[in-house]
């Protein structure tokens, strides 16, 4: 899909969710423009992992809209409820995005080629010999080539992630989805997984991405969300984000992540 | 030693009963016990429900109790079976409700978030099932499949109430009739192989989905 720089991603309006009594997301609106990154950060319990799995129907809404490129994927009714659109559009609306988990979640009977292969095949219906030479380039570009034939076990929880960055871009998303993918990593391997995060936004890769890595978003994103609560307490481009927040929650939150 | 050929011919034959039973009902209760695994863990109440108490019943009451409800019972209202079928009814029955709960546990044990990845790459339900949940099924459940398999080899046995002539009948008939215990010996090895064979199929199968 040619995107146009600027162009509208993603736009939520109004986002509401609740588990039960537990009001998660209070409103919420956001937009990404093609290309951006936005880091969503926030302390635990602040909502910024669900309203991240909104996007991709993980999770469904209790009442707003989510927009992706231009078209609807829930909108809310007069009764003030959120309506999903059907199911085919809704599974070409979610094909366009892809997802990285903080568990990494490759699958682990099948060696690192063969998770790069599965959904191009078998959801795509695409030739294996299609796909083989994109699957080689993409472990190449994620510093993998020569583990084709390695099964999940035997890498490390660094090469795993990036193993999972590969296996969402063999779909060819328009957008990727992190769910703090560093957060179950060792410290010394959080660097890498990091390092393919930061190319793939400097490719222009729109992404948005929850983390705790107030560096990454420092210098990786374009955009800086801070939730708590359920509500957006302050947004803004990262300079002057992280170097002058109005809020005083965001800057005791700053202190305590610094 | 003609005598010894002879008897190990016969006990051969009503092997062969055991056998028939053993195999036809693995590969019935296997697939069935699948199918309630997923009727267990489906949204829909009353069917999940119903499950559950078919599972009770067959797990709750002896093997033997059942096989003598098939034959006895069921021409009572009307439905009558060739011996055979009365028998294969009953094991099916009960092991499917064996493996039903195997399964479902190896079905519970896989991470949701093996589901949400799929998911995310767009794979459908059935898709999902069928490439990433039951391949790690089968590998979770395979050291307890292994035992019950390793039962049903032994219970196949129990059809001796039924009169037909499996294995043990016949050794039972010969000792009887010859005042000799060797047919029991004999019976013993039979199933001594039969078990060390799947030990072994069993064995080369996790070895073989150990590897990662």
């Amino acid at each position: 899909m040619a995107n146009t720089e600027n162009e509208l991603m993603l736009r939520m309006h109004g986002i509401k969710k609740a588990f039960g009594d537990n009001e998660v997301l209070k409103g919420i609106d956001l937009t990404v423009a093609c290309g951006e990154v936005l880091a969503i950060i926030g302390p635990s319990g602040s909502g910024k992992s669900t309203l991240l799995r909104c996007i991709n129907r993980l999770e469904e809404i209790d009442g707003g809209s989510i927009e992706i490129e231009g078209e609807f994927l829930a909108v809310t009714n007069e009764a003030g409820e959120a309506e999903y659109v059907g199911a085919k559009k809704s599974r070409e609306l979610l094909s366009r995005m892809g997802m990285v988990f903080q568990q990494f979640n490759l699958f682990p009977h099948m060696t690192v080629l063969e998770n790069l292969l599965e959904a191009p095949i078998h959801v795509k219906g695409l030739k294996r010999e299609e796909v083989l030479p994109v699957a080689q380039e993409l472990l190449a570009k994620v510093g993998l080539t020569g583990r084709e034939n390695s099964y999940p076990s035997e890498l490390s929880g660094g090469q795993q992630q990036r193993v999972a960055i590969a296996r969402a871009l063999a779909m060819k998303p328009d957008i990727m989805l992190f769910d703090e993918p560093t957060s179950a990593l060792d410290p010394e391997l959080t660097g890498e997984v990091l390092k393919t995060m930061k190319e793939l936004a400097a490719e222009r890769m729109t992404m948005v991405v929850v983390t705790h890595e107030m560096a990454f978003a420092r210098e990786a994103a374009s955009h800086v969300i801070f939730m708590e609560g359920g509500h957006i307490v302050e947004q803004g481009e990262p300079q002057a984000f992280f170097t002058n927040p109005r809020e005083e929650r965001t800057r005791a939150f700053l202190q305590n992540m610094l | 030693m003609d005598k010894l050929l002879d008897t190990v011919l016969q006990m051969l034959e009503g092997s062969q009963i055991t056998l028939e039973i053993f195999c036809v009902t693995l590969v019935l209760a296997l697939p069935l016990g699948m199918l309630v695994a997923l009727g267990r863990l489906s949204p829909v109440r009353p069917l999940s429900r119903l499950l559950e108490l078919y599972i009770w019943l067959m797990r709750g009451t002896p093997l033997m109790l059942q096989l003598l409800f098939v034959y006895f019972a069921l021409p009572m209202v009307g439905i009558r079976l060739p011996d055979i079928v009365a028998a294969l009814l009953a094991f099916t029955l009960n092991y499917a409700a064996y493996f039903a709960e195997i399964f479902r546990a190896g079905i519970s044990s896989v991470p949701k978030g093996q589901y949400e990845a799929a998911k995310t790459l767009g794979m459908s339900y059935p898709l999902t099932m069928r490439r990433i949940i039951f391949p790690q099924v089968f590998r979770i459940v395979l050291p307890p499949v292994s035992n019950e398999t390793i039962n049903l080899v032994k219970d196949t046995s129990l059809v001796y109430i039924l009169a037909m002539n499996d294995l043990l009948r016949v050794a039972r008939t010969i000792v009887q009739r010859e005042f000799d215990m060797t047919p029991f010996f004999i019976a013993a090895v039979f199933y001594l192989v039969m078990t060390a064979a799947l030990t072994w199929g069993f064995k080369k199968l996790e070895a073989h989905y150990g590897k990662y």
